[in-house]
């Protein structure tokens, strides 16, 4: 019987995830590794910025999905390159599996590429892809119990969309009780209470991302 | 953490158990936040009424030094 040594799978991934962090470097293109539920709303959400800002950002997405092309077939009706990758159950993207495909992306004429993992609130946020942050996306329908309970994720994100606020009214979700969590577990994470239906919150997801990539190209016009 | 599907190491987190003297009403909500968020800290339970107090968390990324120093900077003794 073979034994899996983890903490080998995880250093070969953080490997791999690096030599994808200097490619993207390189280039000056800015990587968002979103996370979330099956259902939190990462492709609303994407779906949203697509229409916003493609015509300002150049962008592509990299969409995990356990066995179907659903979600890539929602983000390819915007016009953006979009590559599908299937884990055939596996539950998380990881660095291996983008370094894989980036061959696929023209990342020359790239601004911002989004690695919108599967929809999981545990084992995508232990797996590093290259990304220069990670996102979460909480819908409130999932409950303001959930950052104490998977606080991994809310860890490791830079920031945190709380989805669906339009949907308040109907629910016991706490919003003041589920921020102080969440800043409780990683006080330096951005929060923002969104709805991709109202569109309330939006612009401020906007800004956040178009401020990041901004920075990204900065970084590395400074560097040569 | 997820020891499930067994997918990553995280599984190796550390969880101690031991007693703090002096909690109050009033510092414990604040010791169990601030302890949340150092680095490697996942989760914290107090027992106020006997100091009993439960940590998870990586020592890859936490030192106990600096979960022990969260209680001497709130004027508690952990006794571990």
């Amino acid at each position: 019987m073979e034994i899996q040594v983890m903490e080998d799978i995880l250093g070969r991934n953080d490997q791999l995830a690096s030599e994808n962090q200097m490619l993207f470097a390189k280039r000056g293109v800015f990587v968002l590794n979103l996370m979330g539920s099956p259902g939190s709303g990462k492709t609303s959400l994407l779906e949203k910025t697509m229409a916003a800002l493609k015509d300002n950002l150049r962008m592509a997405v990299i969409e995990g999905d356990l066995f179907t092309s659903k979600d890539a077939d929602r983000i390819a009706k915007y016009d953006v390159p979009v590559i599908q990758i299937n884990t055939s159950g596996g539950c998380h993207l990881d660095a291996a599996m983008v370094q894989k495909v980036l061959q696929e992306l023209d990342l020359e004429n790239l601004d911002l590429l989004v690695v919108e993992n599967v929809g999981n609130l545990v084992c995508p946020a232990e797996f590093n892809v290259g990304e220069d942050v990670k996102a979460v996306v909480l819908s409130i329908t999932e409950g303001d119990d959930k950052p104490l309970k998977y606080p991994l994720i809310f860890k490791e994100s830079a920031i945190a969309v709380l989805n669906k606020v339009d949907l308040l009214p109907y629910t016991n979700f706490d919003m003041a009780a589920a921020k102080k969590d969440i800043t409780s577990i990683h006080p330096a994470i951005s929060v923002l209470e969104v709805s991709c239906t109202s569109s309330t919150g939006v612009e401020a997801w906007y800004d956040w991302l178009k401020e990041k990539v901004a920075a990204k190209k900065m970084a590395v016009n400074a560097h040569g | 953490m997820c020891t499930d599907c067994g997918c990553s190491a995280q599984g190796s987190n550390t969880q101690i158990k031991f007693f703090v003297k002096g909690y109050q009403t009033d510092n414990v909500d604040t010791v169990e936040r601030t302890l949340l968020g150092l680095p490697g800290v996942y989760h914290v339970h107090i027992h106020a009424h006997d100091g009993e107090t439960t940590i998870d968390y990586s020592p890859a990324k936490t030192r106990l030094s600096e979960i022990t120093g969260v209680f001497t900077k709130h004027g508690l003794e952990a006794v571990i």
